[in-house]
């Protein structure tokens, strides 16, 4: 009797030292690389992403339907409608729209630090940009100069106004927490944005031909 | 008592301590607090998985519509020169939107993770981060890069870095981390020269030394890149 009891607890303790240590170390394992508040920010990220992409599919769908209805200029029309769409997202022509326009005047900001405004901007929604009548998308250079930030060759002196289109809600939230970090900066005397119903960008990029890529 | 008794009682008042002080040490560390964060963790990465496979879907299922579009455009085009001349202006717009698959000479960059120091206290300067991606394809595009993918993801217009500890989103993606390949086409000697200058990239170089963060880079021939295929709506923009 005694010995049963001997071995039950001594089974007793083994079970409890393995189920213990196997549970740490799969704590431990699971957790190398992404903390839990970062996997909350990415579940955050992929619904806003995926409900993206279930437009652009809805959108697809109808310039399908469109297509196939065979109507009389039905193609010639979405060719035309599609066009007109990109080069205001390729910033070809001028556009309006509501969004916010953010004033950032200061002393030896950077063209890093303004490419990093420009894509905290980018991820808040904007859909047009422009910096002191330079229009900026993707690729548009931002170089750090002698004389300063140059965008396309031209040199932006501060204070930069940064006219942006997008979902006023989201741009604001994002103009919100650059505004407060930016006046943290002591080489930053004023950095404030406010809300337009309507704002107009007026200056265009010129199309660069292609010299080396060709499509496949 | 005899001898084997003896043995027997100690034997046991040995294991009870034990047990004793593993229950204690059980309670300390709070067994259940761990599976339970163990359990939330997991149902945590359960779903940016399954996330993930839709986004991937998605993906996919646009870079088919778009096809379809295509065809039936060129359909159509075959029907009508002013239709076929539509066609083709915007088929240009569509290679500069990033909406065309692209190949010509150009430039691999890779960046991969580096070595955590051992005085970094948590800090994550070891891990490639999206600002070290999104540097590198500023400094592509400034270099005359006509076209750009990260991680076979296409440079749009209107994309947008973002992420956090070593994870990077590009545009409506799914996170992606080290290794990171950027392909460029371009001008592969130019891009080459800017990239071996010393005083370009000065983050990524810092990281370099401190943490072996790799930053390796090859021209070629060709290199071959992939049609965007996540969304590029404009709801909010009109032409003025």
């Amino acid at each position: 009797m005694r010995g049963i009891s001997v071995w039950l607890i001594a089974l007793l303790v083994a079970l409890i030292a393995t189920v213990q240590i196997r549970s740490e170390a799969e704590v431990e394992r699971s957790l190398v690389g992404i903390d839990p508040t970062s996997l909350a920010f990415l579940i955050d990220d992929l619904h806003r992403a995926n409900e993206s992409l279930d437009v652009e599919k809805s959108y697809l769908d109808q310039r399908i339907a469109t297509l196939q209805s065979g109507s009389s200029g039905a193609a010639d029309r979405v060719l035309t409608d599609e066009a007109d769409r990109l080069r205001a997202l390729e910033g070809m022509i001028p556009v309006h729209g509501p969004g916010i326009v953010l004033v950032i005047d200061a002393t030896g900001l950077t063209a890093l630090d303004l490419q990093d405004a420009l894509n905290n901007l980018a991820v808040g929604g904007a859909e047009a940009i422009d910096v002191n009548s330079r229009r900026v998308v993707t690729g548009v250079p931002v170089v750090q100069t002698g004389g300063g930030v140059s965008i396309d060759g031209v040199v932006v002196v501060p204070p930069w106004t940064i006219s942006v289109i997008g979902d006023p809600t989201r741009l604001a939230e994002v103009a919100d927490l650059m505004t407060q970090q930016l006046r943290a900066d002591r080489r930053v005397r004023e950095a404030s944005y406010r809300i337009l119903g309507d704002v107009v960008i007026t200056s265009v990029v010129s199309q660069r031909p292609f010299v080396y890529a060709v499509q496949s | 008592m005899t001898r084997p008794h003896l043995a027997t009682f100690a034997l046991i008042a040995l294991v009870a301590l034990v047990t004793g002080f593993v229950l204690a040490g059980q309670i300390r560390a709070q067994l259940l607090t761990p599976s339970n964060q163990l359990a939330r963790y997991q149902a945590l990465v359960r779903n940016v998985q399954e996330l993930e496979a839709v986004n991937t879907d998605d993906r996919r299922q646009i870079a088919s519509l778009r096809a379809h579009i295509d065809a039936l455009e060129s359909d159509a085009a075959a029907r009508s020169a002013a239709t076929q001349g539509l066609k083709n202006r915007l088929n240009d717009l569509r290679a500069h939107a990033g909406l065309v698959a692209m190949h010509g000479p150009g430039i691999e960059v890779t960046l991969r993770n580096g070595v955590p120091g051992p005085d970094t206290g948590g800090k994550s300067g070891y891990l490639v981060n999206f600002q070290d991606v999104q540097d590198v394809v500023n400094l592509l595009f400034v270099q005359g890069a006509e076209a750009i993918a990260v991680n076979g993801r296409r440079v749009t217009p209107l994309t947008a870095f973002s992420g956090s500890e070593g994870q990077i989103v590009i545009d409506q993606g799914s996170p992606f981390a080290s290794p990171v390949k950027v392909d460029a086409i371009g001008d592969r000697n130019r891009m080459q020269e800017a990239l071996n200058d010393p005083s370009a990239l000065p983050d990524i170089r810092a990281r370099q030394v401190q943490f072996q963060l790799h930053l390796t880079f090859e021209g070629s021939p060709s290199i071959s890149l992939p049609a965007y295929d996540s969304s590029l709506q404009i709801s909010h923009v009109s032409p003025a």
